[in-house]
């Protein structure tokens, strides 16, 4: 027995325990709900000391379609001791948020068994463990979500994400039904390592439908309302949701990334959906003026940014990207009581120094010059790297792009623009070395990045071309933002596009409950 | 040419918009979380009494205003209300409507009277009818448009800046098609149609949802109640510009975009017509209470003059002090000081306390460390009128400044599109030791700014004239002791958006460090000293005055040690342990009430970021005390009482009593009930809950995903889980002067005249240190016999 997988073990035990005490402060629960937390950060760690020394581990019972395997590897070690990490921080968040509320020792044991869920879902070795964790996820977040059942809005919101999450469920068993008929197998490693390079049609389908299950699981457009409406809970649940539930779909990818690899088409799918989700989530996130609405369109954002690095074959640096994103959201919605202050800090130093359009051009130009020596340096130390990779360090670089125009601004001094250009290297340098660090902690497990051929050229201009866009449009902002004709593009923006509205109107979801 | 389309006669137009005017009026303002204050949420409803206030707002708010009767039948019960307690009361109604004798009033304990609804609008019929939410969407529509308006720096894309209220969101609402797929047709279409003003938009909406004069001004009041917090920050807009001398059509503009609401509704449903038109002839009826409100309103009372009795056996008379004290230590009113001074007293009986306003008297518009914005440090009823400054040599502030701006690039790197992808991949791992810093509570507290100064410094003449003001003021005229501690208050509390509502209401919000510096070094300072025998204050040479700041999470005081001062630290050390010991006394008693909590642990709330209960703030307020300390210093007033020093006996032409009861007692009054609003009604004036609140636009809270703006205290301030903390009283305001000058001040003053004539305030005199006389409406007195029969 690995350590990893026992980790879920004293969660459940406590979850068991926090269920018999239901009520307000019930005694001892919230004490031991943390230590079980502790329990199952502290098994994580000694799993991740066991892959180093034993290496990876499977452990399985049954066989057959009904086989149930644990599997102990870089991406199961990873992810374990992340989605420990935040529940030990949630956990104790929670214990003295919650202090007094009337169903307290509910909270606690709602919360153990869904973190003890996606514990065991992140070490999944088969198809039914795999299914099984999501179903039992998002049953424990649905009632999370219905902490307040008396609020309309908590019930429309947990209506909506039990509508995604099962059709996400749902995409999850047909396609490990399809898989089995396929392969013959349960087992994701054995699956993942019998992917041919041509699939057969069962093997295309169940892809697409694991593509389908991702996107509806990080919240992909178009179906990102849920995610977007569910702070309706206490704030440790959007916390635990943001952080380690939301980038379930990701994993799920990133563990039988052969196979997804393997069908050019899904991988083309994943570029686009994630691609124009990631845009689309950060252009309304601008317009959002309360704190949680603009870090949920955020995570939209970035879970979008991930699936896109999947559809580059970018996988490890897709594995990044959700440990990097989990660590700050989780930090971000825990702390977000402190955005009073925050705006009122922002507003403290006077008013911001808008670059002109001379000001961003010599951004870019000297974001791209940095890019070039930061990228050269890292290709001498470590190898060549694949043109996904390149283009996807270009991206990020149009984003470091805005931070070098803020201190070009005409109106900024010079000390300003000496700190955020020293900010702007640390940046640059800090996430090519992160980069670094994700291919040789994951490479090894984890695909190389296709050979780029017409399709995937097609698909990195095309990023390129609407990022670099965006970007540019962003760091020109304060020029067109408050004209006139860019009023109506707002209102849809801030608007969601109304995707939500249309959903709501699908599901009835402003229909009242007893209309006389 | 003005009203061409509507066919009404002028005089109606101008009752109309004068009850548009009134229904504003009738709101409370909501400052910003920023530097937020207490507001009496009955602010409107001052001019008539707590009966008629509760039938009013049962009918635009759908909330009860008076506690229910249960809770208050079980205090009759438990023997906390006796029936002297409440045969005085019903004495004291005035209502024809009252029981006739006590026998009858105690046969209605046992019945529930009927939870109170609001009268419905025009969206809630046609929800009904038609089946769709109606009021959620306005909710939100409105919502979502106003968090953007309202927005101080939370989204990097704001609406364009210049407009007019009513006019952005006509522009905001003809692109919104969320009504239209709502299954509101054509409303893009009726907002462009709509007429281009507030004021035209106000009048063809009365005209075509047949709202006539008498029915305006609580169906106004009715839609604005529905807009929450939105239309009461609107209100505080208005509230801001008055006080500059200007005004602000907001609170108006946000009217009529309500009302656009109801026509385009009453035209989507035109089968409510009929009951619509029965509502605005419910709103045309006069507001009367019914025999239920009276009921409750008297039991009220009787639970008022239950704590009275209580307060009047606890204050026996003057305790004797003699000779010069060793310590002085004036303190802010604020009820949280009540238990700290007792604390302290407790230790020597050499130790004097003192209780004045925590802004010191010092009408101050402060301009922080780092920063270009003036903030105003002083009761909101007030106007600043000297400027101050913290801020440090040129240098250090543009480093400062430059840090910030460094840090604001990073932070809107870390928002923009594109630039966040980049930003999580450079930094987000270095946010795990974010994550265990914070929880465990590893932060610490930022250095103490500067020491503020004057702007332009002040002369001679000017440090000598406000020195002997603010010191007659505090009645501290003679006798003092060798050191004077000026304290000032402040909460100290991690992640909580509420934080300035923890700090000294007294300094708008802020804590009380800068007041309390200031005057320590104005009375300190050589030319003030040298100036006060001129006004008649007779200071010992050897007094020096130092500053400090009291943290009323922690109880830890910390004092402001600006310059050295060799000749007196032996008394500074004596004063820094009494203080120690104090506040550990302090967190001893203040632990009983925290859920949680041990005397060791009190302190580790503030840092605590999960902490929804940090201290208690000024939950339990009930009394206000102005008299010298020696009446109070015996009674264990369990940290419910406001605490003002005040001599009458020095206070010649009763300056001071006036101000005193037309700042401090307001104040007190506005914070009490508040908390009394938000422990009664907390749907209309409390904050909400906050597990699931959501800061927007970094001036306030909405909960869960968006909706009404919520104002007021949230739950978990006034509740432990279990049951309220605050016991809802409307305050008592003892003061020890004469009657016939208290009665010629409120002659003088009729809005404070108001909250005692309508019962929002109770008013005792106080002689030689015991209840002497109770006011009555109509500036009359009545004697104490009750009381002491009582005690």
């Amino acid at each position: 027995m690995d350590p990893l997988s026992l980790a879920p073990l004293p969660l459940l035990a406590a979850a068991v325990f926090a269920a018999t005490r239901p009520g307000r402060r019930p005694v001892a629960v919230p004490a031991v709900a943390e230590l079980a937390t502790l329990a199952a950060l502290a098994l994580a760690a000694a799993g991740v000391v066991w892959l180093f020394v034993a290496g990876s581990t499977v452990i399985a019972v049954g066989s057959g379609p009904w086989m149930l395997a644990l599997r102990l590897d870089a991406v199961s070690a990873t992810m374990g001791l992340l989605v420990a990490f935040v529940g030990w921080i949630v956990e104790r968040y929670s214990r003295r948020y919650l202090d007094g509320e009337t169903r307290e020792g509910r909270f606690h044991a709602l919360m153990l068994a869904t973190l003890a869920a996606v514990l065991v879902l992140v070490q999944s070795g088969s198809l039914l463990v795999l299914a099984a964790a999501f179903v039992a996820v998002g049953l424990g977040l649905r009632q999370l979500l219905l902490f307040y059942p008396d609020r309309p809005e908590a019930r429309r919101a947990a209506a909506k994400f039990s509508l995604v999450w099962s059709a996400g469920d749902a995409a999850v068993i047909l396609a490990g039904v399809l898989l089995w008929l396929a392969f013959g197998s349960a087992d994701l490693a054995a699956i993942s390592e019998a992917a041919p390079a041509s699939l057969p049609l069962a093997a295309k389908v169940a892809v697409a439908l694991l593509v389908l299950a991702a996107a509806l699981k990080t919240a992909a457009f178009p179906l990102h309302g849920w995610l977007t409406e569910v702070m309706e809970a206490p704030t440790p649940v959007s916390a635990l949701l943001h952080a380690g539930i939301v980038n379930a779909g990701g994993f799920l990818l990133i563990r039988l990334a052969d196979l997804v690899q393997a069908s050019p088409g899904a991988m083309a799918a994943l570029v686009m959906i994630g691609g124009f989700t990631a845009l689309f989530g950060a252009l309304v996130m601008l317009t959002q003026a309360a704190v949680k609405t603009a870090l949920a369109w955020s995570t939209v954002a970035q879970m979008g940014f991930m699936l896109l690095q999947c559809g580059l074959g970018l996988w490890a640096l897709a594995l990044l990207h959700i440990v990097a994103h989990s660590l700050y959201k989780a930090h971000a919605f825990l702390a977000s009581g402190g955005a009073v202050q925050a705006v009122a800090a922002t507003r403290r130093p006077g008013p911001v120094a808008a670059p002109g359009i001379g000001a961003v051009a010599r951004a870019f130009l000297i974001a791209v010059a940095l890019y070039a020596v930061v990228a050269a340096g890292f290709s001498a130390l470590a190898g060549e790297k694949s043109p996904q990779a390149l283009a996807l360090g270009l991206i990020l670089v149009f984003g470091v792009a805005y931070l070098v125009a803020q201190g070009l601004a005409d109106a900024a001094p010079s000390a300003l623009t000496q700190r955020t250009a020293a900010a702007s290297a640390g940046a640059a340098v800090a996430y090519f070395a992160f980069h670094q660090a994700a291919f040789a902690l994951w490479g090894g497990g984890l695909p190389q990045a296709p050979l780029a051929g017409a399709l995937e050229w097609a698909l990195i201009v095309l990023a390129l071309c609407s990022f670099g866009l965006v970007a540019v449009a962003q760091a020109l902002f304060p020029h067109w933002a408050h004209h006139p004709a860019a009023a109506g593009l707002r209102v849809h923006l801030a608007n969601g596009l109304y995707l939500n509205a249309l959903l709501d109107r699908a599901i009835g979801g402003l229909r009242l409950a007893r209309p006389n | 040419m003005l009203m061409q389309q509507i066919d009404t006669a002028p005089a109606r137009i101008a009752g109309i918009l004068k009850s548009a005017e009134a229904a504003v009026r009738a709101i409370p303002p909501a400052f910003p979380l920023s530097a937020t204050v207490a507001v009496n949420p009955f602010l409107g409803q001052t001019g008539e009494d707590l009966a008629t206030a509760a039938a009013r707002l049962a009918r635009v708010a759908g909330v009860a205003i008076l506690r229910p009767r249960v809770d208050l039948a079980a205090e009759v019960a438990a023997g906390r209300i006796t029936d002297d307690d409440l045969s005085e009361a019903l004495l004291a109604c005035r209502s024809a409507l009252k029981p006739a004798d006590l026998a009858m009033l105690k046969a209605r304990l046992a019945a529930t009277p009927p939870a109170p609804a609001a009268l419905p609008t025009v969206a809630e019929l046609a929800a009904r009818a038609t089946g769709t939410d109606w009021p959620a969407l306005i909710a939100r529509c409105i919502g979502l448009w106003a968090a953007g308006r309202f927005d101080r720096g939370q989204a990097l894309w704001t609406p364009a800046p210049g407009q007019g209220a009513f006019a952005a969101w006509r522009e905001w609402a003809t692109h919104d098609l969320t009504p239209e797929i709502a299954g509101l047709a054509g409303f893009c279409a009726h907002v462009a149609a709509a007429p281009d003003t507030a004021e035209r938009a106000i009048l063809r909406a009365a005209g075509r949802l047949g709202i006539d004069e008498a029915a305006a001004p609580t169906a106004f009041h009715r839609l604005l109640t529905d807009l929450g917090g939105w239309a009461q920050h609107a209100r505080w807009l208005l509230w801001e510009a008055e006080l500059k001398g200007g005004t602000d059509a907001t609170p108006a503009d946000t009217l009529a975009i309500r009302l656009v609401w109801e026509e385009a509704l009453l035209a989507h449903a035109p089968a409510v017509a009929e009951d619509w038109a029965q509502t605005v002839a419910a709103h045309a009826a006069p507001v009367v209470p019914t025999p239920d409100h009276v009921i409750d309103a008297i039991l009220q009372e009787a639970a008022e003059r239950a704590h009275q009795r209580r307060l009047a056996a606890a204050l026996t008379g003057p305790r004797a002090q003699a000779g010069r004290p060793a310590l002085q230590a004036a303190f802010c009113i604020d009820v949280r000081s009540e238990v700290f001074r007792r604390a302290l007293e407790a230790l020597d009986p050499g130790i004097a306390t003192i209780g004045f306003a925590g802004f010191f008297g010092l009408p101050l518009a402060h301009r922080a460390h780092g920063t270009d914005e003036v903030a105003a440090h002083l009761p909101v009823l007030l106007k600043p009128a000297l400027t101050s400054t913290s801020q440090a040599a040129p240098e250090v502030e543009q480093a400062i400044r430059i840090a910030a701006r460094t840090a604001r690039a990073w932070s809107r790197f870390r928002q923009a599109a594109v630039s966040s992808f980049a930003f999580v991949e450079a930094a987000g791992p270095f946010y795990g030791a974010k994550l265990v810093r914070d929880a465990l509570g590893l932060t610490k507290d930022p250095a103490s700014a500067p020491a503020p100064r004057i702007e332009g410094g002040l002369s001679a003449e000017a440090k000598a004239a406000t020195g002997a003001a603010v010191l007659k003021a505090m009645s501290l005229t003679q006798g003092h002791a060798r050191l004077v501690l000026l304290l000032g208050h402040g909460g100290n509390v991690t992640n909580n958006p509420h934080e300035s509502a923890y700090h000294c209401g007294a300094c708008g919000g802020k804590t009380g460090e800068v007041s309390a510096r200031l005057l320590a070094s104005l009375l300190n300072d050589h030319e003030t000293r040298a100036g006060l025998p001129g006004h008649g204050i007779d200071l010992a040479a050897d007094t020096l005055f130092l500053a400090g700041l009291h943290d009323t999470t922690t109880d830890e005081i910390l004092l402001y040690e600006d310059a050295p001062v060799p000749t007196h630290a032996a008394d500074i050390a004596a004063a820094k342990d009494w203080l120690t010991r104090a506040g550990k006394a302090a967190r001893a008693e203040r632990a009983v009430r925290l859920p949680g909590a041990t005397p060791a642990t009190v302190a580790a709330r503030a840092r605590d970021w999960a902490e929804v209960r940090p201290e208690w703030g000024l939950a339990g307020c009930a009394a206000f005390i102005a008299a010298p300390r020696a009446v109070t210093a015996a009674a264990d007033l369990q940290g419910r009482a406001f605490l003002h020093s005040y001599d009458w006996q020095t206070d010649h032409g009763f300056g001071t009593l006036e101000l005193i009861l037309t700042a401090p007692v307001v104040v007190a009054s506005w914070i009490s009930l508040q908390y009394y609003g938000s422990s009664v009604a907390p749907a209309a004036f409390g904050g909400g809950n906050k597990l699931i609140h959501n800061v927007t636009g970094g001036i306030g809270v909405v909960q869960g995903n968006g909706g009404a703006l919520r104002p007021g205290l949230p739950w978990q301030t006034v509740h432990d889980g279990k049951r309220l903390i605050h016991e809802p009283l409307r305050l008592s305001i003892l003061i020890e002067a004469s009657q016939a000058a208290m009665s010629e001040i409120l002659a003088r003053h009729p809005g404070v005249r108001d909250l005692f004539d309508n019962g929002w305030l109770h008013l005792f005199a106080l002689e030689g240190g015991r209840i002497a006389a109770r006011y009555r409406p109509g500036l009359t007195w009545e004697g104490a016999e009750a009381h002491s029969r009582a005690a």
